[in-house]
């Protein structure tokens, strides 16, 4: 803007003495200029500027409508009348100026409208004063009058020109102005603004001096001009905050219209507070100028009156943040004002208080102080007066005794333990423990129930036990309804506790028992307890619990040494005696025969004997040896001894020279290791010959005259070790001639009459066969002798018989070979003839000998035997129909050739038989060797032949 | 207090002072006083969005001076 600007203050300064009646004016416009040059900036408002000088007419034109129209409507008058006169001013002395704001452009182009609207009145007006000169210049005495006049008025008018441009001149109040330098850019800019203007004005006021003719009238015109309706003035303020050009907008009601329809539609009325004109008032008060307040309305106005929602450009604007240092203060403020609120109250409190050094009356004065303590011990004193006094009268009529009495009654009436004996109690006595104390209180009772006396319980005990009722109900098998049939119960002692029937309704329906545990208070309970633990005691003994101590029983080395005292406690573990009588020599006979010679009477015989032999046994005990004895010795010795006995039998009978016959009997050596069955044997005659026959005979029956002498040297088995070829059968007659002798003993029997020669194994079976019917197993004995005995019955089949009968099989069985039969009935008639009678618990005898010796063996066509491949293959193809193939047959024949020839090979030769040719060789040649050299000279004649054999 | 512009491109054109606060409900009120017709039958658009009634101007973010479509249903 600075050259523009530059340029058109030189122009200026050309008519600047020409318009200064209207420069007063334009200075004014500038100052208000300025309010919005800095708001806008520059280059944009010098543009416009021109733009609008181009348009300006047609403009005028378009905006003359409108403008009657408005004319005719009542305007209303809000606010900005200086202003607006301004505004008016300005309008119509600046012709067109420069207005960014469509709204500005359209006031003034109404202002120019209006302009040109009066310029046919000045005319008219200017004629008038050219009627008047014309006057003068008719009247020319006139004349001087009239110029004086005019020269004092324009003398005046430049001096109000001039006041005016000093107010100019002076800064801006400083309520607009915030800052300096914002002040100073202001001023600088106003003067440009305004010699701009003066430029302006001046070429505009050329143009209309030209056509007014005369200049002096123009400052006429302007001040009719400066006369303006308000009403004009009015619509110009209503319109210009709108911010919609009016040529565009369609029906528009004005802010009164809208307010009052806007109340009967019950809404509020538009914010005014907010609106352009509230704030623009200031403004133009403030400035002075009503131009300047025209062009900055929408702008700064505008911006003002949204200023809630748009900043200067337009934009949209956020609410400002609150002030934190603000809203600290206030806090910090209100902090101060409450404590010292609280400060005044607790002061005014303290205020009531009397402290120690405040002054007391009664304590400050010494004698009052003195006074007030006498009083109180006189006080004192008096009462201790009178209550001696009292008890003196007291004495005096006897009361005091009846007083200790009465004292004494009422201690004794105190309830005490004493009070307490026979009371029942609820509750096990177990559960009072040592040093518990529990509180008891009498039961609740029927009034009229009397009989049962006060009882005392413990609620909690109570609850205890119904709660432990209760746990043990829930552990109760629901099924089982409490009733456990099986489970035995025990008391704490130990003992079954005895049940009675259904007990489970023993308890109310409360589930309370009907009989309690209770103890009597006063009843001996310590002896009771003690019994208690006794029985305790005993039952834990019995258990075979003991008690033991945890102290460690110390700990030794085993050693392997007895100390002194463990070998005073140690016993040597005796060695078993020998039983040597069994071992007796024959050398230890010999003198029992000698014996038996002197002393006659075999009792006593036998009783020093056995005196003899223990001395013997003594004698011998180590050299004795036990050896296994085999059965064809032991015989031999048996038959030996008991020719001996037969002897000393003989001897008895016949009275015979003992020792005659002695001599002539040579004693038999009699190695009498008998046999390991332990029996013991008595030699000759005096002596028990124990075995096993005899010791079960010995049981069978009482035998009335077992114990009588010679009956012991009978014995029934004797005859079975007889042989029947026996060398001794000479004395077979004096054998015969002892049941005579031997009376009331059992008969002999003659071993060679009655019965074969039997060994001891054969003796059951003998007997066996003898019963009729077999003995019968005993069934209830166990399952193996039921199973015996249907086995025997023919009840059940033992798995050999299972096997298929001849008859359904017959067709299965070889035609030319048999199997040799396992039954043995069936070669022998009896054996048939037996089985039907023996009846059915017979068992079937089988074959003694049958070992049926059972081989499997396949063989092929050829006769030759198969091994078990071989045999599943000829199986296999034999089933199927299909031989192997050629090839495989081949084969096969190849390999049992091979295998001929394997067999017949000689394991001691090669198979060229090379040993045997080189033996032969060498039996030709005689010779150990054979010469194998290949020379033909030497060993040609000799065995070239053999070599060549051999190589 | 706002001026808006609202055009139905069939003849009526109004020009309405209301408040930013007030709801679009309450212009169209305006507005049916301003052209006559009943207020249920006004719509207004801007471009494809529906303006709705129980919703303020400002919070439509409808400025000063701004040109609203008129529409009738």
């Amino acid at each position: 803007m600075g050259s523009s600007s530059g340029k058109k203050h030189k122009k200026d300064k050309k008519h600047s003495h020409r318009s200064r009646s209207r420069e007063r004016i334009s200075t004014n416009r500038g100052i208000d200029e300025d309010v919005t040059l800095d708001l806008t900036d520059d280059s944009s408002s010098t543009r416009q500027h021109r733009h609008h000088k181009h348009k300006k007419q047609h403009k005028e034109h378009r905006h003359k409508h409108h403008r009657h129209k408005e004319r005719e409507r009542p305007s209303e008058v809000i606010s900005l009348e200086e202003s607006d006169s301004d505004i008016y001013e300005l309008v119509y002395f600046s012709g067109s100026d420069c207005v960014e704001v469509p709204v500005e452009q359209d006031a003034r182009a109404k202002a120019r409208e209006r302009e040109r609207d009066q310029i046919p009145r000045e005319r008219e007006r200017e004629q008038i004063p050219r009627e008047r000169e014309r006057e003068r210049e008719q009247l020319p005495r006139e004349q001087p009058l009239t110029r004086d006049r005019e020269r004092e008025r324009e003398r005046e008018r430049e001096q109000l020109v001039r006041d005016r441009e000093q107010e100019v001149a002076t800064p801006p109040p400083p309520q607009i102005s915030k800052h300096a330098d914002y002040e100073r850019e202001r001023r600088r800019e106003r003067e440009v603004e305004r010699e701009r203007e003066a430029r302006k004005r001046a070429g505009r006021e050329r143009e209309r001096v030209r056509g007014a003719r005369s200049r002096s009238q123009s400052p006429t015109s302007s001040q009719q001009q400066q006369q303006q309706p308000a009403r004009e003035r009015e619509r110009e303020k209503e319109r210009a905050h709108s911010p919609i050009p009016e040529n565009g907008a369609g029906d528009v009601l004005s802010i009164a219209e809208t307010n009052k329809l806007r109340a009967k539609l019950g809404l509020k009325p538009l914010e005014m507070d907010s609106g352009p004109s509230k704030a623009a008032a200031p403004a133009a008060s403030g400035s002075g100028s009503g131009s300047q307040q025209q062009e900055s309305k929408p702008r700064s106005g505008g911006d003002k009156d949204l200023s809630a929602y748009k900043d200067e450009w337009g934009e949209f604007l956020h609410k400002p943040a609150d002030n934190i240092q603000e809203k600290k203060e206030a806090e910090k403020l209100r902090d101060k004002l409450k404590q010292r609120k609280e400060k005044r109250f607790l002061e005014e409190r303290l205020a009531r208080i009397r402290t120690l050094g405040e002054s007391d009356e009664e304590t400050d004065n010494v004698s009052k102080w003195v006074d007030r303590n006498k009083r109180v011990v006189n006080e004192r004193e008096e009462a201790k007066r009178k209550a001696k006094e009292l008890e003196e009268l007291d004495e005096a009529f006897g009361v005091a005794d009846l007083v200790e009495q009465e004292k004494q009654k009422t201690r004794q009436q105190a309830y005490s333990d004493r009070n307490l004996k026979g009371l029942r109690v609820e509750h096990d006595m177990d559960d009072f423990g040592e040093g518990r104390t529990v509180i008891l209180t009498l039961k609740d009772q029927d009034v009229l129930n009397e009989e049962d006396g006060d009882t005392l319980v413990n609620v909690n005990m109570l609850d205890d036990e119904r709660y432990k009722k209760n746990v043990a109900n829930k552990k109760l098998n629901p099924l089982s309804y409490g009733y456990n049939v099986y489970e035995e119960q025990y008391d704490k002692l130990g003992n079954p506790i005895e049940r009675a029937i259904l007990e489970k309704y023993d308890d109310d329906v409360d589930g309370k028992p009907k009989t309690r545990k209770n103890f009597v208070i006063g009843e001996n309970v310590e002896e009771e307890r003690e019994h208690r633990r006794k029985l305790l005691e005993i039952k834990t003994k019995l258990a075979g619990k003991r008690l033991e101590t945890l102290q460690d029983t110390n700990i030794q080395l085993a050693s392997d040494t007895f100390s002194v005292e463990e070998l005073a406690t140690f016993k040597k573990p005796k060695k078993k005696v020998k039983k040597l009588r069994q071992k007796l020599k024959a050398e230890d006979l010999e003198p029992l025969a000698e014996a038996a010679g002197t002393s006659n009477m075999g009792s006593r015989h036998g009783r020093y004997r056995e005196a003899d032999d223990e001395d013997v046994v003594m004698k011998e005990e180590p050299q004795i040896k036990l050896e296994p004895d085999d059965d064809d010795l032991e015989r031999v010795l048996n038959k030996a001894r008991k020719l001996k006995q037969k002897e000393n039998i003989i001897k008895k009978s016949l009275p015979i020279d003992v020792a005659s016959i002695k001599q002539d009997i040579k004693p038999e050596p009699v190695d009498d290791a008998s046999s390991s069955t332990g029996v013991i044997l008595s030699s000759a005659d005096g002596n028990i010959v124990l075995n096993a026959t005899a010791e079960f005979c010995r049981t069978l029956g009482d035998i009335p005259t077992y114990g009588m002498a010679g009956n012991r040297n009978e014995d029934s088995n004797d005859m079975m070790d007889f042989d029947n070829n026996d060398a001794m059968d000479e004395h077979m007659d004096g054998n015969h001639e002892e049941p005579s002798l031997s009376h009331g003993t059992w008969n002999s029997v003659n071993p060679d009459e009655v019965m074969q020669p039997a060994d001891l194994d054969n003796l059951g079976d003998d007997v066996e066969e003898r019963a009729i019917l077999d003995e019968e197993p005993d069934v209830g004995a166990g399952v193996a002798n039921a199973l015996r005995l249907a086995l025997s019955k023919g009840y059940l089949e033992k798995e050999e018989k299972n096997r298929p009968s001849n008859t359904k099989m017959a067709h299965l069985q070889a035609k030319n070979y048999s199997i040799e039969d396992k039954a043995a009935g069936e070669d022998d008639k009896i054996g048939r003839r037996d089985r039907f009678h023996a009846g059915p618990i017979m068992d079937f005898k089988d074959k003694e000998t049958f070992k049926p010796n059972v081989k499997l063996d396949y063989i092929d066509d050829n006769g030759r035997i198969l091994n078990l491949k071989e045999a599943f293959r000829y199986l296999s193809h034999k089933f199927h129909g299909k031989g192997p193939g050629k090839n495989k047959i081949e084969k096969r024949l190849k390999k049992m050739e091979q295998d001929g020839l394997m067999k017949t090979m000689s394991s001691t030769d090669t198979p060229l038989c090379t040993l045997t040719m080189l033996q032969q060789k060498q039996k030709e040649t005689k010779t150990p060797y054979v010469v194998l050299s290949g020379s033909n000279k030497n060993a040609a004649g000799v065995s070239g032949a053999s070599i060549s054999k051999f190589k | 207090m706002i001026e808006i512009t609202c055009n139905d491109r069939l003849g009526k054109k109004v020009r309405v002072k209301c408040n930013p606060d007030d709801t679009i409900g309450d212009l169209k009120k305006l507005i049916a006083a301003q052209t006559g017709t009943k207020h249920e039958k006004i719509v207004l658009k801007k471009w494809y969005t529906i303006y709705k009634d129980p919703i303020r101007l400002s919070d439509y973010e409808i400025h000063d001076g701004m040109n609203l479509e008129l529409y009738y249903q």
